[in-house]
């Protein structure tokens, strides 16, 4: 029972493919995950935006750490927080006295040494040795006590000194001739064997290509070719011989395999506690030592259209409000479906559901009839919506649309078409009201007086659509079209009264929630997940209403979105 | 939103209603009933114990337990005071639960504060001095050791808890929208 909304990331407002499709799944999330890019007017989703960190701070002591020291700190907190290496809760700091005379002396606090001790699982760091003489700066205390040994240390910078220079130039070298764009550090091997193939010398071309190509780059007298624009990382050269600290004789793994012995299988480090260490290190769980907590980010996020770039999400970095905050929930309906129901199909009616309808006209035929012979045959009866869906079966459910703009709009729901050879669905669908309003968000006192009788500024605003006529019902592209008149009376806010002249009324209006049904005819063969995908067409008044001396003129907008309900499965 | 939620109903006489719109189960073992402060229209359940007779022990008026407003305490949920030797003695600390708090059923909570936004889900133990920031969510049987602290926008679950997710953005009107839902639907039986 979900209802989820489609992005088209970054396309242009397509129908996503429909439901048998199980690629179609990635364009679609729940309401609240989505955001809404005023500038596009589109609907932006988290696989598509454009992320920057704002801020990062430690989960723990919630301290903001400044973007300048995080590289140096190694994305961890440098302050005093550590997660178990048994269990990963964060540990607590804790005095020892051990004279054991402070617990009966009852004035004194514990002193040093300090050791860290987890609350969740009790394991202490006495048990791989570490203790501090102050409680504070653990994180600095714990490097000095537990640098690596020299040889690999003064590796590890030599390499890293290295390095530095490439590492810290962000903007690869961009060649002289500026015209080609040479393979970076960032492109794979393979692209640039590519790209050296293409360079190849063409006897009987060397003339040429000499001249064409000495505009961009030089020859060395050598003869040898500059690469104008390539990498020139230098040969490395290894300090030190890892023969020298009597790795290839497999001492430290014969230790491991002694001290497996002795523990058996369980005494050995899961792969979760290891994952997250810098290097390798002891195997048995015993040995592993704590890490610092690693930082976690507040991030910005940016409408991915190369022309737009506005911003969707700028989190302000001291609390938990959002300087800018566009998300889609403050402009789209929020669409729930519930109230399930089965209908009890007389015996006159059943022979529907065993012929599969073949063509669109046939079943719109059937549609026709039903709703002819619906009232005096069919009995319904409520069901949990979470109870399984029979094949065969008609349900009937509510959808409920919730306006939050402060502006009354109007809906028409659709299905959309999907590709020409896609494959039949397994559940035919008919949506009985196709067109409706949906009061505008009010303040919650504002609801009371206006209930029971119908509003007249929204009936005028109905009109006025009309009679502007800058609003068509589109081309009427549902499986289940209206009728031209029908259609008009829609637009001229008709449809309701009309139905509650018949008897029925389409849409329940509560506040600035609307509720329609919906049928789905389950075909009796149908199998697994029963989805759909609606079209929701909503119009508008836009916000720049321009009003002139004698005539006030609005200006009302549409916004086309998909979404993706999910009704249950088939048993 | 919630359109399709159903009515929670109590039977009459099962719950007193304040002034402010608290509701408040007769069922429900609150000690020490002048230490705990209700900010209004919060709803503690049937079964739950409220520990406000845990109080520091120094002379004077002490809140132990402070809730503010749209808060649930769900059934059989016990909420006390987290408590440390401190100085030499053993001291009480108070509990501060701030708005839109839902705790649900057979929860365990020594927490020293509870910020803004939070969903505690189904039998979650907190151990003493949690510190959950606002907007965050607990998963059902989450297990959080002493003194953990849960940062804002931020997802915990399992035993002992860890951050398993984040949050959208739109998280602090969907959980206002929900406890204002829930205390809307949670009526007397017609």
């Amino acid at each position: 029972m979900t209802t989820l909304y489609a992005c088209s990331h970054v396309d242009s407002p397509l129908p996503p493919l429909p439901p048998s499709y199980p690629s179609s799944s990635s364009s679609f999330s729940p309401l609240s995950n989505l955001y809404f890019c005023e500038e596009c007017d589109a609907i932006r989703c988290n696989l598509c935006v454009a992320v920057e960190v704002a801020s990062y701070f430690c989960p723990n002591c919630l301290f903001d750490v400044p973007t300048a020291n995080v590289r140096a700190d190694k994305n961890r907190c440098a302050r005093s927080c550590f997660s178990c290496p048994q269990c990963s809760s964060s540990l607590s700091i804790q005095g020892t006295d051990p004279k054991g005379e402070a617990s009966s002396s009852a004035t004194f606090a514990p002193g040093p040494p300090y050791i860290l001790v987890c609350s969740g699982c009790r394991w202490s760091s006495k048990e791989v040795g570490w203790e501090f003489e102050k409680p504070t700066g653990i994180a600095l205390q714990s490097q000095k006590m537990n640098s690596l040994p020299e040889t690999i240390q003064s590796e590890y910078d030599a390499l890293k000194d290295h390095l530095e220079p490439y590492v810290s130039n962000a903007t690869p070298p961009v060649s002289s001739a500026g015209a080609a764009r040479r393979p970076s550090r960032h492109i794979s091997q393979m692209t640039q064997m590519a790209s050296k193939a293409l360079n190849r010398e063409v006897p009987g071309m060397s003339a040429i290509s000499s001249r064409v190509r000495g505009s961009g780059s030089v020859l060395r007298k050598d003869g040898e070719q500059e690469k104008v624009g390539w990498d020139d990382l230098g040969e490395y050269g290894a300090k030190g011989s890892w023969k020298a600290l009597g790795l290839e004789r497999g001492l430290q793994d014969v230790e491991t395999m002694r001290k497996l012995d002795h523990s058996g299988a369980g005494g050995l480090a899961t792969l979760e506690s290891r994952w997250g260490m810098s290097w390798e290190l002891d195997k048995m769980s015993n040995a592993i030592l704590p890490q610092r907590i690693s930082l976690q980010t507040k991030l910005t996020k940016r409408c991915p259209h190369p022309n737009c770039r506005h911003l969707l999400i700028q989190p302000d970095v001291k609390s938990i409000r959002m300087k800018i905050k566009m998300v889609a929930m403050n402009y789209l309906p929020h669409i729930e479906i519930g109230r399930k129901r089965r209908r009890i199909l007389g015996s006159d009616t059943l022979g529907y559901v065993d012929d599969s309808p073949t063509s669109s006209e046939e079943i719109e035929r059937r549609r026709r009839e039903r709703r002819r012979t619906r009232a005096p045959t069919a009995k319904e009866e409520d069901e949990e919506m979470d109870k399984p869906l029979r094949a065969g079966e008609v349900y009937i459910y509510k959808l409920a649309l919730t306006n939050p703009l402060y502006d009354p709009i109007q809906i028409r729901l659709t299905q959309p078409h999907g590709p020409r050879n896609a494959p039949q669905p397994n559940h035919h669908l008919h949506i009985p009201t196709q067109h409706f309003t949906i009061n505008a968000l009010k303040d919650a006192w504002a609801y009371d007086e206006e209930d029971e009788q119908d509003d007249p500024a929204f009936g005028g605003s109905e009109a006025g659509v009309s009679e502007e006529g800058t609003v068509t019902s589109g081309t009427g592209t549902g499986t289940g079209t209206l009728s031209k008149k029908s259609r008009l009376n829609v637009l001229a806010g008709g449809s309701v009264r009309e139905k509650r002249s018949r008897g029925e009324t389409g849409v329940d209006k509560k506040g600035n929630t609307s509720v329609v049904g919906l049928e789905v005819e389950v075909s009796s063969e149908a199998k697994g997940k029963v989805e759909f995908d609606l079209e929701v067409r909503y119009t508008y008044r836009a916000d720049e209403v321009v009003e002139q001396v004698d005539k006030v003129k609005e200006e009302y907008k549409t916004f086309t979105f998909w979404i993706r309900v999910n009704v249950g499965v088939v048993v | 939103m919630g359109a399709f939620d159903t009515v929670i109903t109590y039977e009459k006489g099962t719950y007193i209603e304040t002034d402010t719109g608290n509701k408040v189960s007769r069922k429900a073992t609150i000690a020490g009933a002048a230490n705990i402060i209700l900010g209004g229209k919060s709803i503690i359940q049937t079964g739950s114990i409220l520990r406000g007779d845990l109080r520091r022990s120094t002379a004077g008026q002490h809140v132990v337990i402070s809730m503010g407003r749209y808060c649930l305490i769900g059934e059989g949920t016990v909420l006390r005071p987290p408590g440390k030797m401190y100085k030499g003695a053993f001291t009480f600390y108070p509990v501060r639960i701030s708005d839109f708090v839902h705790i649900g059923p057979g929860c365990i909570i020594e927490a020293a504060q509870i910020g803004n936004g939070v969903e505690i889900g189904k039998g979650c133990i907190l151990g003493k001095f949690v510190i959950i920031k606002d907007l965050a969510v607990l998963l059902p049987d989450t297990v959080l050791p002493e003194g953990t602290v849960v940062p804002s926008m931020s997802v915990w679950g399992g035993n002992p808890g860890r951050l398993v997710d984040t949050l959208p953005e739109t998280y602090q009107e969907t959980m206002e929208a929900k406890c204002k839902g829930y205390y809307q639907r949670f009526r007397l039986a017609s």
